[in-house]
């Protein structure tokens, strides 16, 4: 298993409810990801406003870790992990 | 007048099952299951199933994959680790007016909270139901009149369990204990005491205190009562941490000066930011060192005048690091540690250097507001320039391989 960085802007699909925030699907390279599952789920409070930071995976079996910078409302795509 | 008795002592000691692996296989549920460890040089975490095949924190890497050759390795990822434990401690401080903090446990002070929470094991349960909800990770709860007997009630029940033990059982719980289990016995005393045949605690009471003392010193009293049950210290919120560390293993084991130096540079400046944030001023400097071939060397020296700046903290270090770096091997792991803490920020020193002190602190107190807002990496200073290109970045500085937290 091994973590592969992406480090860039993306555009996702999210439903916000109950002062939850969950994403849905993200767009990257023009092709849609729908998200399987949330597989996890933290904040991190050291930047100025809150990071909320998510693993997913995607329809494929991908797993990505995205998150919602609350300061500018901008969403990040960390990174993928493969398998090997 | 009478003067009511305290409440009876009630703490609760919160152990995070498998910290760094259970992230990992929540993260990725393709892990869930498999062995998994998380280190890079040795094991700092594995899960239960890496466990099974005899693989322990401590461990080198290399053992790990002869005992266990199907294991996954991980080199893990600090910041997420951080954001669950401040997660945990988070709820565990909802339930417990006094809650002292390390990088994978808590201890609640319960005493005198029976009122709120009625039955406490009831509290304790609903506090790990909680964490489960938040974070999705499992905790091991014990519930004892004191900080030892809290942790080793726990020690019966993991992974995932809640065990309490009773003042009135204290005695009994203790007597039965192997003596390895009695906090301050390491591993060369417990050497020492089965070769005296003593085994448990319970045996160890045989010895009088004078004699305990005699063979352990200063942690001879101690043992003494310990091995009865009894632990006087007390829940701390510890708003002074016992020391701040920043430790890291190199991407690729290098002899490289400029790359060593930029690198204790770095770690200074992040530790000292640390200090900064709490307030508070080292008097004590700590270099550690690992070679590629696994020997080590750690020394240690006091600063004139407690200083949380960096330059003075950092003249030091390269001091300590130039005299501990003698052989021509490759290193693997360096590591600082700021100890020995004063409150108060800032520095103080003779009359004529106040003027120049104050300047720094001025200067340094900047540099923590513009990262603060933009990221502690935005401001790279010296040596610390030379790893710009070698390491990656993100919001938080250079991405180390093996970071390592505030205790």
């Amino acid at each position: 298993m091994r973590t592969e960085a992406l480090d860039e802007a993306v555009a996702v699909r999210a439903e916000f409810q109950g002062g939850v925030v969950t994403p849905v699907a993200f767009t990257r390279r023009g092709r849609e990801h729908r998200i399987k599952r949330v597989n996890a789920r933290w904040v991190d409070r050291v930047p100025r406003h809150p990071h909320f930071c998510f693993s997913v995976t995607d329809e494929s079996g991908d797993v990505y870790q995205i998150q919602l910078h609350a300061g500018e409302m901008v969403w990040w795509l960390d990174s993928v992990a493969v398998e090997g | 007048m009478t003067i009511p008795a305290p409440p009876p002592a009630a703490v609760l000691h919160v152990d995070i099952d498998a910290f760094f692996a259970a992230i990992e296989q929540q993260r990725d549920p393709r892990l869930q299951g498999k062995p998994v460890i998380v280190g890079a040089g040795v094991i700092a975490s594995c899960s239960y199933e890496a466990r099974a095949f005899g693989l322990k924190a401590g461990m080198p890497l290399s053992e790990a994959r002869l005992l266990c050759p199907q294991v996954v390795i991980l080199e893990g990822h600090a910041q997420v680790y951080r954001c669950f434990a401040e997660e945990i401690f988070a709820r565990c401080r909802a339930v417990a007016p006094a809650v002292e903090t390390y990088l994978d446990e808590a201890y609640c002070d319960l005493s005198g909270t029976e009122r709120l929470h009625g039955d406490l094991l009831e509290a304790a349960r609903g506090l790990k139901r909680a964490i489960r909800a938040a974070t999705g990770l499992t905790v091991t709860c014990g519930l004892g009149p004191n900080r030892m007997l809290a942790k080793l009630a726990g020690k019966t029940v993991k992974p995932d369990g809640l065990a309490c033990v009773s003042a009135a059982d204290a005695d009994a719980f203790m007597r039965h204990q192997p003596v390895e289990r009695v906090p301050g016995v390491g591993r060369a005393h417990a050497r020492t005491l089965r070769s005296m045949n003593l085994r448990t605690a319970g045996e160890l009471r045989a010895l009088p205190v004078a004699a305990l003392a005699r063979l352990f010193g200063a942690l001879g009293a101690q043992l003494y009562e310990r091995c009865r049950g009894r632990d006087t210290v007390v829940v701390s919120e510890r708003e002074i941490p016992l020391s701040i560390s920043r430790e890291t293993s190199f991407h690729r084991d290098t002899a490289d000066r400029t790359e060593i130096e930029g690198m204790l540079e770095y770690l200074v400046g992040r530790a000292c930011r640390t200090a900064r944030e709490l307030g508070i001023r080292p008097r004590t400097v700590a270099v550690r060192l690992r070679y590629g071939d696994g020997e080590g060397a750690e020394s240690a020296r006091s600063l004139g005048v407690a200083s949380d700046a960096d330059p003075v903290v950092l003249l030091l270090a390269l001091e300590l690091l130039r005299r501990q770096f003698t052989r021509r091997v490759a290193l693997h792991t360096l590591g600082v540690t700021l100890s020995n803490f004063v409150r108060g920020g800032g520095e103080q020193g003779d009359l004529f250097a106040e003027r120049e002190a104050g300047r720094r602190a001025a200067l340094y107190r900047a540099f923590d507001g513009v990262r603060a807002q933009f990221g502690h990496g935005v401001l790279v200073s010296g040596r610390a320039l030379h790893l710009k290109g070698r390491l990656e970045e993100d919001e938080h500085g250079f991405v180390l391989r093996t970071p390592s937290l505030t205790k």
